[in-house]
């Protein structure tokens, strides 16, 4: 019986140990990287369109946090925030607009956070870059919604050249979705025009293990 | 239609052409703008880092169509309808 069971748990760790998809890096175990840029290199964009024109908007006011174990990305946690009145669109009176009440209420909902729930669908690109769906509760305007993210990340050991950015190991993430404004109670008129209710998101950050 | 008031008339057919053709050099933008966003190139960290190239905003006032073009087409037909109004002739006037 003990023999039985002894193989049972040690198939039952190997297989454990075989699924764990992660990064093969010198770190090991639990890391975490904040996404604090003081340069504001880190970026948020958005993407619309309407019938007049197309309508790109950013903010380089882009924090967070992810934890995960290095060998198994599955455990990642976190979420990442952007402030609601740090969003550009290149057009003063539409920046306006797009803090008013009306549309996102920066004063009220100041944050636009991405919360980390589940990761599914990795693939491993290289020893340092895998690709994921990161599947994780987007909040706007007060309205929370599950949005699934692509998500691109890649892990740079400590280098004189990951040093020139920040200290420690270095996280590169893109990560991409899309979301319907209607779902987040978001008025879709913006200096009258009718914005399209499907808006591409994208995430373009880097965090670091020794902020 | 007098002498006068067919210059006015060619005057605001210029002014009006003109303002449009610079518009078109401008890029034909809708709306005026303040900045545009121009994509940085990446660095070589940034690229291992697998990043996409960053846009950056740079002011730069850009001529559209709303408000600064229509509001100056706006002006010169109310200018040269009232030139035009009050170049009339009493011969025009005792047509009528």
């Amino acid at each position: 019986m003990r023999i039985i069971l002894k193989t049972f748990l040690i198939v039952f760790a190997t297989v454990l140990v075989l699924s764990a998809q992660g990064f093969k890096v010198k770190a090991t175990g639990e890391q975490t990287f904040d996404f604090q840029d003081k340069k504001g290199r880190n970026q948020a964009t958005f993407f619309s369109t309407t019938p007049l024109e197309d309508v790109t908007g950013l903010s380089n006011d882009v924090k967070g946090k992810v934890t995960f174990n290095v060998s198994d990305i599955k455990t990642l946690k976190g979420s990442i925030s952007i402030g609601t009145g740090s969003l550009k669109t290149g057009i003063d009176l539409r920046d306006e607009h797009l803090r008013s009440k009306n549309w996102l209420d920066a004063e009220n909902y100041p944050e636009i956070t991405f919360t980390i729930k589940k990761v599914s669908d990795v693939k491993i690109v290289a020893d340092n870059k895998l690709e994921a769906k990161v599947t994780g509760d987007f909040s706007l305007h007060g309205v929370t919604k599950e949005v699934v993210a692509d998500v691109t990340m890649t892990y740079l050991d400590e280098s004189e050249q990951t040093q020139q950015r920040a200290p420690g190991d270095l996280l590169g993430v893109q990560a991409k979705f899309n979301i319907v404004l209607s779902d987040y109670d978001v008025e879709n008129m913006i200096v009258g025009q009718k914005v399209s209710d499907n808006i591409e998101i994208k995430v373009n950050v880097v965090g670091s293990n020794a902020l | 239609m007098n002498k006068k008031q067919k210059v006015v008339l060619l005057f605001g057919f210029i002014l009006i052409a003109a303002a449009i053709v610079i518009w078109i050099i401008s890029g034909s933008e809708f709306f005026s703008k303040d900045g545009i966003w121009v994509q940085k190139p990446l660095t070589e960290l940034e690229k291992s880092l697998g990043l996409e190239p960053q846009l950056e905003f740079h002011k730069q006032f850009v001529l559209g169509l709303l408000p600064h073009i229509a509001v100056f087409i706006g002006v010169v037909v109310v200018i040269s309808g009232f030139l035009f109004f009050m170049l009339k002739t009493k011969k025009d006037k005792e047509k009528k």
